[in-house]
């Protein structure tokens, strides 16, 4: 059972703010479906090891160092939220700023 | 014309018989009739279909080459990208975000000339297996109104099965392509990890997650693998291989394959999707295969896995959506821990907080171990176990889905509904291809699925096999009724 402390931790961990019937809710829903994944220690494991890849050849993959295109600034800047000169605009991070 | 499929409608436009005018126009006419019922689509790129498909009829007329897709409707699960248009992964936090590039699935959908008709819904970022989880609107089963088609590409597998488009895309993280392809009555197949690029598909699951076609014909489907199956520079999970000829590999005669079957995976199943697994197996035998029976019990596990090693990765992968630089940002937000904390509340459902916070309880320092790291090595295991299957036989049967289409609403406890994905889940954990395709219907009048699994890189035995079960067996002829008029 995840205890309401743990839960508020993770929920800041998750940058996640949840209203009281969303908590409650959530709550027991992970409650149950962490109790289901338990199932997990029945499993003998010994020494395998963990699963890095699925793929059967992985190689590192790096592309050629070359300039190609990029986003531009207009396009980006059409999808953010709020912008001003060219920049995301955000709120002040430090005290005193505008 | 909805009767026709991708290969027929493609084959005669380049005969001239029907032009890509005509196709784009039907093709709009229909959904405009239709969708109101299934609710399929959450946008049409009308004009842009229109545009193209002028284009394609002066490029045939001018007798220029045309695209192995040329004139063909498609539908995008509204997770891929396509420049300019909308991506809203079925949230509230995209719903205004449009595509800056497109995805490579695009692109070669573009170059080979199908004409793009719109983004289906989908579970919010397709964490779900009833498309009841997307922020706008239910998509219906065109079988049954009153169920859901499954998810999450649910609303691509309901435009393929109301014939509004012979073709479409998904992508399958657990089974979000074959799930809803059984339930809906149509075939849905999930390359090898890594054959079909992910480049502008928005990650949910990155080791698990890979783009697929739905569609009415297993042909079609293959025809769709000779476009997206290709290497991309922009995926550095993308196989560097050629394209294959999947449709001419079709029709090499089955007789002599081994099909497994893992009855120690399947004791769940009830008598009556047990009589209609054995029915459909007899189908095999009667194609000159031979059943041979294989030790899976080890994918008892794969639930379990699958919702650590995805919600680990999902809850990565969506925590980029902070408000600051596109999607939502929250009106009620005066700092910036506000817009994080309010943009996220805001912006996601129920279903998709879940799994972050499961994601981020699972990784998280005290119990990395004991979840993450165990299920890596549960995964392990279970690949394992899929090579040492397939050392006898060369592709493993089983249903795809454990029940045929259930009411929308009915499965409120999250357990319950994870285990829809049972027999899908295994193939993307071990990475491999996996389609289901139509195999007749429950008592109710409920399509029902096969399912079929290879080897990683043998998705042409896996299509070669669903396409002669297909020809015997016949089912993906049946339209649903209430769709089945022009």
């Amino acid at each position: 059972m995840m205890t309401e402390e743990e839960f508020l931790k993770l929920a800041k961990l998750c940058r996640i703010s949840c209203t009281p019937e969303e908590k409650t809710a959530l709550l027991k829903s992970l409650t149950q479906v962490l109790g289901y994944v338990a199932e997990l220690n029945t499993c003998d494991t010994g020494s395998l090891p963990t699963c890095n890849t699925v793929l059967e050849n992985p190689r590192t993959i790096v592309r050629d160092d070359t300039p190609g295109d990029v986003l531009s600034r207009d396009l980006f800047l059409a999808n953010a939220p709020a912008h001003t000169g060219g920049m995301v605009r955000v709120p002040p991070v430090l005290k005193g700023e505008q | 014309m909805y009767q026709l499929s991708a290969t027929a409608v493609r084959d005669l436009f380049f005969k001239g018989e029907l032009l890509a005018e005509t196709i784009a126009e039907a093709t709009l006419k229909r959904i405009a009739h239709c969708d109101q019922k299934t609710g399929a689509f959450l946008s049409l790129f009308s004009e842009r279909m229109m545009d193209k498909a002028k284009k394609l009829d002066a490029k045939r007329k001018a007798g220029k080459p045309l695209g192995k897709l040329a004139a063909v409707p498609v539908a995008l699960k509204d997770n891929i990208h396509v420049f300019g248009e909308l991506t809203t992964c079925g949230s509230h936090f995209l719903s205004n975000y449009r595509a800056v590039f497109d995805a490579t699935v695009t692109r070669l959908l573009e170059e080979e000339d199908a004409l793009i008709v719109g983004k289906t819904n989908l579970d919010e970022f397709a964490m779900g297996s009833s498309t009841e989880h997307s922020a706008f609107q239910l998509t219906k089963n065109p079988w049954n109104l009153a169920c859901s088609p499954g998810g999450s590409s649910g609303g691509s597998a309901a435009a393929v099965a109301a014939r509004l488009t012979p073709l479409a895309f998904g992508s399958d993280t657990g089974g979000s392509i074959r799930q809803p392809a059984a339930l809906t009555g149509i075939t849905g197949f999930k390359p090898t990890y890594g054959r079909v690029s992910r480049f502008g598909l928005v990650a949910f699951g990155s080791s698990l997650d890979q783009i697929g076609p739905l569609s009415h014909h297993v042909a079609d489907a293959a025809l769709a693998m000779e476009v997206i199956g290709k290497h991309c520079l922009y995926d550095a999970t993308s196989l560097s291989l050629p394209s294959e000829p999947f449709v001419q590999k079709l029709t090499l005669p089955l007789k002599g394959m081994k099909i497994g079957v893992p009855w120690n995976f399947l004791t769940q199943l009830d008598t009556s999707a047990k009589a209609h697994f054995e029915g459909s197996l007899k189908v095999f035998k009667d194609l000159g295969c031979t059943l041979v029976e294989v030790d899976l019990g080890a994918l008892k596990y794969a639930i379990s896995v699958y919702y650590i090693l995805a919600t680990a990765e999902a809850s990565t992968n969506l925590a980029r959506f902070d408000g600051i630089r596109y999607g939502n940002r929250s009106k009620r937000a005066a700092t910036l821990d506000e817009i994080y904390d309010f943009s996220r509340e805001e912006g996601f459902g129920s279903e998709v907080k879940r799994r972050i916070m499961l994601g981020t309880y699972v990784l998280s320092a005290g119990y990395q171990d004991a979840y993450y790291k165990k299920a890596q090595q549960v995964r392990t295991l279970i690949i394992e176990r899929f090579k040492a299957a397939f050392k006898s036989c060369q592709l493993i049967a089983t249903p795809t889905s454990p029940t045929s289409a259930f009411e929308i609403g009915k499965i409120q406890n999250p357990v319950e509904m994870y285990l829809q994905d049972i027999y899908t889940i295994p193939a993307n954990l071990a990475g491999l291809p996996a389609i289901s395709i139509p195999s007749g219907f429950c008592p109710q009048g409920k399509p029902l699925g096969l399912h079929l699994t290879g080897p990683q890189l043998h998705d042409a035995e896996v299509l070669r096999a669903a396409y002669h079960f297909e020809q015997t067996a016949g089912f993906h002829q049946k339209i649903p009724p209430l769709f089945n008029h022009g």
